[in-house]
């Protein structure tokens, strides 16, 4: 257990933007892993089989108390669509926090991400931290492909100020 | 356009390598411990506490020997409610005298409607239908526009 809750932890913390929600999916990841136990003991892919159960565990937390509202709540106006993408009229750096250490840069990346809403910070932490495709990001959250694709742009979006205002404020405390 | 789509690149690339390499966050120190604790919890449960497929193979069968000799019980309950000291003729001709009435009726409603589909111009049926649909989906634009209003919680990252 011990040479995998970090990464059991982490990925929870990550999708569900919330650190007691997370120790509750970790717990259940380890009690299910002991319930399988003998088929893990000796698996090369326990972790793996760790990873997936976590990720799962997690969408079906969240999901719990929003499937009745998602029909509706996935009926977006046109502003949604492919075409409306939202635009940024802002210069794009090209490095972001790279000049901080890993530590640092964990620290204002998952303040960050727990800013956004469940809809945006679901998929870009599948496709930036778990490396899935849109497709299987799409078929994992049972939500058509534009929107992904539309959620992870405007995410990304969201993303950018929070981890820059984050630099920031880092930078300040640092001097 | 071009423009825009080079900036989503640019900042999807900067992204993937700001989040790339991240080290994994510290599981707080009382997992562990947690884990344990539901564990030992768990496991001093007595069985009929624990779901089903985790109880003893001889109470599994008894339960489901007892659902099976409950359904059975109340279906045949009813049935000897309903039939008393009658013979089976006399139970069969019963269920017949309620039968026939029912399926009369419903042969009656066949027929209104059969009338009513020949005499009423099929424009107006046609009509009819789509008024239905349209208020159909007005009812449902509502209680969808009723939801995004009142219900909906709203957050930062949907006005970006």
């Amino acid at each position: 257990m011990r040479a995998y809750q970090d990464m059991v932890f982490s990925t929870a913390a990550r999708l569900a933007g919330n650190d007691t929600q997370a120790e509750d999916i970790a717990q259940e990841v380890f009690i299910r892993a002991y319930e399988h136990f003998s088929d893990l003991r000796t698996s090369v892919t326990a972790g793996g089989w760790l990873k997936t159960v976590t990720t799962n565990l997690s969408l079906n937390y969240l999901n719990r108390y929003r499937k009745r509202w998602r029909f509706f709540s996935e009926m977006r106006p046109a502003e949604d669509s492919e075409s409306e993408a939202p635009e940024m009229d802002w210069e794009i750096p090209d490095t972001i926090l790279a000049e901080l250490s890993a530590e640092q840069r964990c620290a204002i990346v998952d303040e960050a991400l727990r800013q956004l809403p469940d809809h945006q910070r679901l998929p870009l932490v599948l496709y930036h931290f778990e490396d899935l495709s849109y497709q299987e990001i799409a078929i994992k959250l049972n939500v058509s492909l534009p929107k992904i694709k539309t959620d992870i742009r405007r995410a990304r979006a969201a993303l950018l100020p929070l981890l820059q205002d984050g630099g920031a404020a880092r930078d300040t405390l640092d001097g | 356009m071009s423009k825009h789509i080079d900036s989503e690149q640019k900042l999807e690339r900067a992204l993937s390598e700001a989040l790339k390499g991240l080290p994994l966050r510290r599981a707080p120190s009382t997992l562990e411990a947690r884990v344990a604790g539901e564990l030992e919890r768990r496991a001093a449960l007595p069985w009929w506490r624990v779901s089903f497929a985790h109880w003893p193979a001889a109470p599994r069968v008894a339960f489901v020997i007892v659902c099976i000799a409950l359904v059975a019980a109340t279906f045949l309950g009813g049935v000897f409610a309903f039939v008393g000291d009658r013979s089976f003729n006399e139970a069969a001709a019963l269920v017949l005298s309620w039968v026939q009435p029912f399926l009369a009726v419903m042969a009656s409603a066949g027929g209104v409607a059969a009338l009513l589909v020949r005499v009423i111009p099929p424009l107006w049926l046609y009509g009819g239908l789509g008024l239905g649909i349209m208020l159909y989906l007005a009812l449902f634009g509502l209680g969808a526009a009723a939801y995004r209003l009142y219900l909906r919680p709203s957050s930062a990252g949907d006005v970006l």
